[in-house]
């Protein structure tokens, strides 16, 4: 079911949109300042977790529960801190970026309400360094913000201070992996840490710490807004505490790519037809991939397997997955993840092994090299894939190459390994009649395309 | 005490040691390249990973894995237990572990194993390390099959000079991080780190610095594999060549526990290599205590001289009983030394006291440098606690040098070459003296300023205990053959007493532990020390 929404979008491609005025004439800050005049850090926490808004960073940890996490007194003397993701690499993903852009101050006042729920008196936003304007309009932003006093020792005249420092990475894929955000946010290598201990025991600089995707947090004043529990009941898997409205994203091979605000429970069909404009030259899904690269890809024709009635996703059981609302739990059961919700279709005509190893090369090039099994494992399966392409494989390498990604799977230290080894999986084993042509050689490099008209 | 089972067996543990280090303790070894005893474990190596079965009531972790039909190229999910890393996961008690007897652990070791030697050069047989290499025991134990990739590997740079003392091979690093945790963490001098990504990682050395200091060679020690070897040893031996013996550095006072490396064909010492004692140097040695192993064939005294001439053994003795012919016994002046061991130390004093009469007691010894907080001592002498324990009226150096001067002492006998002063004036100092001789190891002052110079074997060609600045009397075990005509110095002092006409007490090494250990030093000697 699409229903549009427009909490964050309606200042998108408005002249200063993006201001301050733009921001409070459409009632901006109300929220803040009745969190911070009105509400304990406990009453915040509390209402944070009716609004079920799951993380939008990918993994989709409930944000309120997250927010229960940390410490109710900071270590002695010591800060504790809220770190905003915003490092935004995953291929096929493209929302954050417009919130940075359009409607900075969402981000600011996000920050204050969650600095002030998790007892944190300053944020960090860690923006991928090539996003120059993004940047600019987070600290034009927090500058408007510190200069009506929203920010600073007594922000809406509460002794409750809160400080916001936009922090740019080098811009690597891992610096997301939130661990990994932290010792780069620390001046260190970027790579991820091990845990126990999460950040919200050790985080950043070794404080306690929470960290949330930018979107997650630019949501947060909508919800407080609304009611925390209205929020969430506009989506309709508010049942499966999926809840709210939340940018999706629509890109590859339709007509009309975008990013959208809508309230969860839209269908990927729906995605695709209603609002992406139906598929590039009116060509048939190959397949869909649901939220960012590391997700894995869905055939059109897959369904959903939930023959347990107890379960309350036996509702789905035997839906096509284009059909069933694009949520957390709806697309694990399909065997894949929701991840950034930003659904990137291929139609038919692309070459899905040229797709792998697009994928692949990424993910080669992207591992911190860390971990043998991702460091070494993710160079192989591309090496793999491109003799396949270049027809210089054979069908007993063709045979191995999900051992590889079996390898990784589970072994690392990091979730980058499965972000590798899941799509690599699913892709072989969905087109594997396509590898084989190639390692055959009834298809060479040659007749790969990625790109469809 | 609580304790967990692995495979098993029941494996003891203190509350918030790893599952791996509880195992080592227990004498349980969990295959593993990354995690290293003294340092912080990154679990990134990924060779130790168990399977540890859920608590009661709690369900498995479980992952998708494809499994393949190669008849119909179909695909299957199937599901595997996650394993964790034993290093990074602590022991918890009643906890079942499958280790060996698991074959997700079988499979992951198994392709661990392969990945690592995926880009490897497996050059074995121009790298040092080949004899004593992980990824060479790991293949036989865990492997056994011929990696799959046949193409050309990933390389890398080669023959990375990383300072004055070591050498990088990036090509055969794992990037287990070993070398940068321990300049981080117990050199103190963070000066190593990786840089790029993916598998083009390498380590490298800080921009404008050198791999330099005190503590670079134990880099090359920690690291499991052939990525860095040491200038000094680089082409020199095969390790299977070398035998080893317990040995105590005799570097400093802080007597670090090591092994000593040598070709028992040629009679000759290649190199030291730290071994465990919690209670002296944990895992570790500095470099110029590794590099002393030098001592054992440089600056020797190999033959007896007579004035400065080479001679037999049986002359110099002869001469040595002509130059204290006429001289009260009581007057002669009896220098101990501070590199000697307790045995030769206590040979001297038994003959200078019960023998000979004299109580004229002074003592010698390299002289101090610098220490650090680390392992460095800033006394540069083995058995200082030794030799004050054994003959505590025994006055400075400096005292010999003013007696002599004056005139007090004219004659004396002397243990070991170096003095702690100046060489050139304490040799010039100690010329004042009508005879002297000296049984010693090693040229100095004392030798060059000899009458009678009698060869002594050093620590590495006899058996010895050294007490160390903690007062742990240590056992060091010989290694080569004498040099030359060298023979222990309780030996030569046995024989002196024999022509200056006294009947020694002692004839063999056995005898003076006896003696030392019913009087002087009534403790055993310390040979705590663990192999690693
Ligand atoms: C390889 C990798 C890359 C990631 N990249 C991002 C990213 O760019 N942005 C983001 O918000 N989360 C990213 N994540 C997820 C974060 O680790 C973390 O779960 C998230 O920021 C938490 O915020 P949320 O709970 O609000 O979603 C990544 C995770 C992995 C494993
Ligand atoms: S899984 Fe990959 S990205 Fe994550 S820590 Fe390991 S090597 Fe780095
Ligand atoms: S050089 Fe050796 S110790 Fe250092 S990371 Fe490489 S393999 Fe490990
Ligand atoms: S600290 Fe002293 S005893 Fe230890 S290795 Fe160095 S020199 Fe030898
Ligand atoms: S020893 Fe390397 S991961 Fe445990």
């Amino acid at each position: 079911m699409i229903k549009t929404c427009n909490h964050l979008t309606k200042h998108y491609g408005k002249p200063n949109g993006w201001s301050l005025d733009a921001y409070e004439r459409e009632g901006g800050y109300k929220a803040a300042r009745r969190v911070l005049t009105e509400m304990t850090r406990e009453q915040v926490t509390d209402e944070a977790k009716k609004a079920n808004i799951r993380g939008r960073g990918g993994a989709g940890f409930p944000m309120g529960v997250k927010w229960s996490f940390m410490p109710k007194q900071a270590p002695a003397g010591k800060p504790m801190y809220l770190a905003v993701n915003a490092d935004e690499s995953e291929p096929g993903t493209h929302k954050d970026r417009t919130i940075m852009e359009e409607n900075p101050h969402s981000v600011v006042e996000g920050c204050i309400i969650a600095c002030y729920g998790i007892g944190a008196n300053k944020a960090w936003i860690y923006v991928r360094d090539e996003l120059h304007l993004a940047r600019e309009r987070l600290w034009a932003a927090i500058k408007e913000a510190k200069q009506k006093g929203y920010l600073g020792a007594n922000p809406f005249g509460k002794a409750y201070p809160i400080d916001i420092v936009v922090h740019t990475g080098g811009g690597t894929y891992i610096c997301g992996e939130e661990t990994a955000m932290l010792n780069s946010l620390e001046g260190k290598r970027g790579e991820p840490r091990l845990k126990p201990p999460f950040p919200a025991q050790a985080g950043a600089f070794g404080m306690p710490t929470t960290v949330n995707n930018l979107e997650t947090i630019a949501i947060v004043p909508t919800a407080f807004e609304m009611g925390c529990d209205k929020f969430s009941q506009q989506s309709a898997l508010h049942d499966l505490k999926d809840g709210g409205c939340r940018l999706y994203g629509v890109n590859g091979h339709v007509k009309k790519p975008q990013v959208i605000e809508l309230a969860v429970g839209v269908t990927m069909r729906e995605l695709i037809y209603d609002i992406g404009g139906g598929v590039t030259g009116d060509r048939e899904i190959l397949g869909v991939i649901p939220g960012g690269s590391s997700t894995p890809v869905l055939l059109p024709t897959e369904t959903i397997h939930a023959p347990d009635e107890k379960s309350p996703l036996h509702r789905f059981h035997g839906v096509n997955v284009l059909d069933v609302p694009l949520g957390v739990d709806t697309m694990r059961i399909a065997g894949t993840m929701l991840g950034t919700c930003c659904v990137t279709v291929m139609a038919v005509g692309t070459c899905p092994v040229l797709a792998m190893e697009n994928l692949m090369q990424f993910y080669r090039h992207e591992s911190c090299g860390q971990c043998t099994p991702c460091r070494e494992g993710s160079a192989w399966l591309k090496r793999v894939v491109t003799k396949i392409l270049d027809g210089e494989s054979s069908m007993e390498e063709l045979n191995e190459l999900h051992d590889i990604a079996n390898s990784i799977m589970g072994n690392t230290i990091c979730a980058f390994g499965e972000g590798t080894a899941m799509p690599a999986m699913a892709f072989l084993k969905k087109y594997r009649k396509d590898f084989e042509k190639y390692v055959r050689g009834e298809k060479t490099r040659k007749d790969a395309r990625l790109t469809v008209t | 005490m609580p304790s967990f089972k692995l495979d098993g067996k029941t494996i003891p543990f203190e509350p918030g040691e790893s599952i791996i280090g509880a195992a080592r303790k227990a004498g349980v070894e969990i295959p593993h390249y990354c995690w290293h005893p003294g340092l912080s474990a990154p679990a990134n190596c990924r060779m130790c990973l168990v399977e540890i079965k859920p608590a009661a009531g709690q369900r498995p972790i479980q992952l998708d894995v494809l499994s393949l039909d190669p008849k119909t190229g179909e695909y299957k999910y199937q599901p595997k237990p996650k394993l964790q890393p034993a290093c990074q996961y602590p022991a918890v008690d009643g906890q079942e572990v499958l280790s060996d007897s698991s074959t997700h652990v079988g499979d992951a070791r198994k392709a661990v194993q392969e990945l690592l030697l995926l880009n490897h050069p497996v050059d074995c047989p121009i790298c040092d390390q080949s004899g004593e290499c992980k990824l060479q025991d790991y293949w036989l134990e865990h492997q056994k099959t011929q990696k799959r990739m046949r193409d050309e590997p990933i390389h890398k740079p080669k023959a990375v000079v990383f300072g004055p003392t070591i050498v990088y091979d990036a090509e055969r690093c794992v990037m287990c991080t070993r070398c940068i945790r321990f300049m981080e963490e117990v050199a103190k001098d963070p000066v190593l780190d990786m840089r790029e990504r993916g598998n083009l990682n390498e380590i490298s050395v800080a921009p404008g610095r050198q791999l330099d200091g005190n503590y670079t060679l134990m880099t090359e020690h920690v690291c499991p594999v052939g990525a860095l070897t040491a200038t000094d040893f680089r082409f020199k031996a095969r390790v299977w060549f070398l035998r080893s013996v317990k040995s105590v550095c005799q570097g400093c006072a802080t007597g670090c526990n090591a092994w000593l490396d040598y070709d028992p064909r040629t009679s000759s010492v290649y190199r030291y290599r730290p071994r465990e004692n919690a209670e002296v140097n944990k895992f570790w040695m500095c470099d110029p205590g590794m590099l002393s192993y030098k001592r054992a064939h440089e600056g020797r005294v190999a033959e007896p001289r007579i004035a400065g001439k080479t001679t037999t053994v049986q002359r110099a003795l002869e001469s040595a009983k002509k130059h204290f012919d006429g001289v009260p016994r009581e007057s002669i002046a009896i220098v101990f030394h501070a590199r000697y061991s307790n045995e030769d130390n206590w040979a001297l004093k038994e003959l200078a006291i019960t023998l000979l009469g004299t109580r004229m007691f002074y003592r010698s010894g390299g002289a101090p440098g610098t220490g650090d907080d680390i392992l460095i001592h800033a006394d540069k002498n083995s058995n200082t606690a030794g030799l004050n324990q054994l003959a505590p009226s025994a006055r400075p150096f400096a005292d010999l040098l003013a007696d002599i001067k004056k005139g007090a002492v004219t004659h004396a006998i002397a243990l070991g070459g170096a003095t702690p002063g100046d060489p050139e004036a304490d040799l010039a100092e100690l010329r004042g003296l009508k005879s002297l001789v000296t049984i010693s190891a090693h040229d100095g002052p004392l030798t060059k300023a000899a009458a009678v110079v009698l060869p002594a074997t050093s620590w590495a060609e006899a058996g010895g205990t050294y007490t160390n600045a903690k007062g742990l009397r240590q056992i060091s075990e010989k290694a080569i053959e004498p040099i030359g005509s060298s023979q222990p110095a309780w030996k030569v002092l046995a024989e002196l007493g024999r022509v200056l006409g006294v009947e020694p007490s002692w004839s063999k090494l056995k005898d003076i532990r006896a003696r030392l250990l019913a009087v002087e030093m009534p403790s055993q000697p310390d040979v705590s020390a663990q192999a690693e």
